[in-house]
């Protein structure tokens, strides 16, 4: 695990048996997690095994029933989603979430402006805001030439990236990425997920994402949870996941072993 | 509100006719609102022109019972036919409009339900004029009876017979016909439904024009009994929105329920809170969607 | 932007110099069409940019055309002061039933608006001692210097122009951009950090605090109040409004409130009986082929959205 230095934690976030259910089926059934500062953590596993539905207990999107949520040494377990990103958690959705009828700057320009808490403002002119600091995110994401035009139009590749522009505008520590190369194309993934190791590493933001394309996890994660019927299978580092016979029994078909 | 529609409601002292009165409200209001609740439990579209079908089923009872030869047997033909007549119009409508409608937002579904009221409201207008129609009881109920000493008008009991009879009917055709199977299988999953090889479109039509109809018996048998006239499709719209969704959209013994429990409130409201009684089911319904928006026996959508 | 300031200028200086040349009737609907523009252009601020379709906007109408009046009438306030108040009982009132409307979505959200307005008119029918009931308040004018309807238009232009430059303010401010956002996508909203609730509980007061503007403007103007001030028939003009210029666009509703209030002039002079048929099949028409609005059929249809993608 990465050695904490100066000011900045060790753990970035921890559960502690987490479990949710719904009706009969245990979704999250006792995941302790823990991911130190700095990491790029893949949380893989087959469908249905809970893995967005524990990012959703995180980000408190879903009440959970028992066991506690802590994000840089602080209990977040009961607090509302806009709550937990306002702590300095980022998160993208399974489904590109953007603002579609909000052009791409103003999508970003919003975020900005309800990051600083200048969202209650009635006569400002909002257009003008944080204009400089949205290009700039938009710049980082490549995304600067398509300002003008409404989020909706944008492909899907682009609006994955306009989605991670707006999530990086809360100036989050930690980012969390739902599937976000859902829908791309392979050499799209590896572009995206580039970019965000790159994003990670020159800013120092922890990365949590779920994943399905194991060619992108083996290139990205430095470390990998993998979950099976909402309980954690396996961690380690990507060469421990990949010679872990249990690993290799659940995925039997889902990846060709290595 | 409901006074109008009962002007008999008594203040009499005893418990027995309270409940009596409150129970037969409570019978009309369930054949009221049944249509309502099912049209939207399967289209999910909340028919505001509920009301207007109600009116115009009391007036087409009025009608035929003027053209019709001045026999006994004409109350009960007419009965019969008003609401088949009703039962067209909405098959009409729903083919036309309503699905052109069904893909949009709820909000828009509506807005168009909304503007029916204007559109049925102004042809009756157009082909009634604007006094106010009166349908004679026939014969056969045109008294009183005695209840717990208490005198208790004959036509009343023909709706407290029908209510049940009816709602026993609605359990029949449901849980018991073919039809009734399907039309509880598109309340739960419509695209499974279609993929299933039903015409769902066609379902669609028969359950709206079976709202319909139920709409129009519920006018055809409260015109004896009120001011046919123009205004009584918003009276009933309300009392029809509250009792649904005190009961749940789309349940019928939700509605059943509530239909009973509002009847109730409104015959013991009038004794105990006389000026505020009007209120209470508003209330109620306020209450309700508070805490649980989709009813006592309702779904939660989501 | 430089083109639409050219256009509002012309017109305001049209607007100035109307009643100079036409008739007192047509004043008359003037001021009738701007208090039917503010109404509607308040309801949208909910509608078209904050993503809620309210049934039971009347009431906040009829607040505040019923507080100015009792304020004017009964307690003797001065008018000026009873106009000053007036949109604050709205904004009351939309704070109070607002907190409890915005926990719900679409078809609860119209009918618990609906069940409230519903209840609001009830209550006014019923307090007879206190509304005058079925029979209304009479009397309600405005002091004597504005009492011309030349005055009076002046005035109400004075008052909605003032109101319309603050919810343009409003919509185009930050506020407005996470009300939009709210709009677009709740979930996405929340995890930038906006308390969604709130907010739009923010924007249910604001709106019924200018709905309330409306409402006092035309109380004085009527000279009267009535209860169907807040009957829900009354709850669908906006809407209606709304639907015919289109709700995207901030002047959409003042196109449409032009449109409506004439239409409703032409028929009712004609043949009044037919007006809500018209209405009804306008509606429909609208509904059926013109999503957004006629206002919309002028706008540039360049961009398509695409549609939501991504699914597992």
């Amino acid at each position: 695990m990465a050695a904490a230095t100066g000011d900045r934690e060790e753990v970035v976030l921890e559960t502690q048996d987490l479990r949710k259910h719904f009706g009969g089926v245990r979704a999250v059934n006792g995941v302790d997690l823990t991911i130190p500062y700095g990491d790029l953590r893949a949380i893989i596993g087959p469908n249905g095994a809970g893995k967005t539905t524990l990012f959703n207990l995180i980000t408190g999107d879903l009440r959970h029933e028992s066991g506690r949520v802590s994000f840089r040494g602080e209990e977040i377990s009961r607090l509302s989603p806009d709550k937990v990103c306002r702590r300095g958690i980022g998160r993208t959705f399974q489904i590109a979430s953007v603002f579609r009828r909000l052009t791409v700057i103003e999508n970003v320009q919003t975020a900005l402006l309800s990051h600083h808490r200048r969202h209650y403002n009635l006569f400002a002119d909002a257009a003008r805001l944080y204009r400089d600091r949205a290009l700039t995110l938009l710049d980082r994401v490549g995304l600067r030439e398509q300002a003008g035009k409404p989020g909706g139009i944008l492909s899907h590749g682009d609006q994955r990236r306009l989605e991670l522009a707006i999530a990086l505008a809360s100036e989050p520590r930690l980012l969390m990425l739902d599937e976000p190369t859902a829908g791309m194309a392979p050499n799209e993934r590896h572009t995206l997920m580039a970019l965000v190791a790159r994003i990670a590493a020159d800013t120092g933001l922890t990365v949590l994402f779920t994943e399905h394309d194991m060619d992108v996890v083996f290139a990205v994660a430095r470390r990998i949870t993998v979950m099976h019927q909402g309980c954690v299978l396996a961690e380690g580092t990507p060469q421990e996941i990949r010679r872990d016979p249990e690993v290799h029994r659940i995925y039997l078909g889902y990846t060709k072993a290595r | 509100m409901t006074t109008s529609l009962f002007p008999w409601i008594s203040n009499g002292p005893l418990i027995a006719v309270q409940v009596m009165s409150g129970l037969s409200v409570g019978m009309f209001l369930f054949l009221l609102s049944a249509g309502l609740s099912l049209i939207f439990g399967v289209t999910r579209i909340v028919n505001l022109a509920h009301g207007s079908f109600y009116m115009v089923g009391a007036y087409l009872m009025a009608e035929l019972i003027e053209v019709l030869p001045g026999n006994p047997m004409s109350f009960w033909i007419a009965l019969v036919l008003a609401p088949i007549g009703v039962a067209i119009l909405g098959g009409v409508i729903e083919i036309t409009l309503l699905r052109r409608v069904y893909r949009r937002d709820p909000t828009m579904q509506l807005i168009l339900t909304f503007a029916l009221i204007l559109i049925i409201g102004t042809l009756v207008l157009l082909v009634w004029g604007p006094d106010n129609k009166s349908v004679a009881r026939p014969e056969a109920l045109a008294g009183s009876v005695r209840i717990l000493g208490q005198p208790f008008p004959s036509y009343y009991l023909l709706v407290l017979g029908l209510s049940p009879l009816v709602a026993v009917g609605l359990w029949l055709v449901f849980y018991r016909t073919r039809w009734g199977m399907l039309v509880r299988a598109a309340t739960v999953d419509r695209e499974m439904l279609g993929a299933l090889g039903v015409d769902v479109s066609r379902l669609y039509t028969q359950v709206f024009a079976f709202g319909s109809w139920l709409a129009g018996l519920a006018g055809a048998l409260a015109a004896p009994t009120v001011a046919v006239a123009l205004g009584m499709d918003a009276d009933v719209l309300i009392n029809a929105l509250v009792v649904v969704v005190i009961g749940g959209l789309g349940s019928f013994a939700g509605t059943l329920i509530s239909a009973l429990v509002v009847g109730e409130l409104q015959s013991f409201g009038i004794l105990i809170f006389p000026g505020v009684s009007i209120v209470l089911p508003f209330a109620l319904m306020a209450v309700v969607l508070m805490i649980r928006p989709w009813g006592l026996l309702g779904e939660p959508e989501e | 932007m430089a083109r639409s300031t050219v256009m509002l200028t012309a017109a305001l200086a049209i607007a100035l110099v109307l009643p100079l040349v036409l008739s007192a009737f047509y004043v008359v609907l003037l001021i009738e069409i701007a208090v039917a523009a503010l109404f509607a252009t308040a309801f949208n601020l909910l509608m078209g940019f904050g993503g809620m379709v309210s049934f039971g906007h009347a009431a906040y109408f009829a607040l505040g055309a019923y507080a100015a009046a009792l304020l004017a009438q009964k307690a003797e306030w001065p008018m000026l002061a009873a106009f000053a108040a007036a949109p604050l009982v709205a904004a009351f009132g939309a704070l109070i039933f607002g907190f409890f409307i915005v926990r719900l979505t679409h078809t609860y959200f119209a009918m618990l608006s609906l069940a409230f307005a519903q209840i609001l008119y009830t209550i006014i029918f019923k307090w007879t001692s206190l509304t005058g009931g079925d029979n209304g308040l009479l009397n309600v004018w405005p002091p004597a210097f504005l009492r011309s309807v030349t005055a009076y238009y002046y005035f109400t232009l004075l008052v909605i122009g003032v109101c319309f430059l603050a919810l343009h303010a409003i919509v185009n401010s930050p506020f407005g951009y996470a009300l939009k956002a709210i709009r677009e996508n709740p979930r996405r909203a929340r995890f930038i950090g906006v308390n969604v609730r709130r907010h739009q509980l923010c924007a249910f007061v604001l709106s019924g605090f200018f709905s309330g503007v409306a409402g006092a403007v035309y109380a004085f103007h009527n000279g009267s109040v009535f209860p169907d001030f807040a009957f829900f028939t009354k709850s669908f003009e906006p809407l209606v409004v709304v639907l015919l210029g289109g709700m995207q666009s901030f002047y959409g509703p003042l196109a449409g409130a032009f449109g409506f209030k004439v239409m409703e002039w032409l028929i009712s002079r004609w043949a009044p009986i037919y007006w809500p048929l018209f209405l009804g099949t306008i509606l429909i028409v609208v509904i059926v082929v013109l999503p957004q609005g006629f206002v919309g059929l002028f706008e540039r249809r360049a961009w398509r959205l695409r549609p939501v993608t991504g699914k597992k």
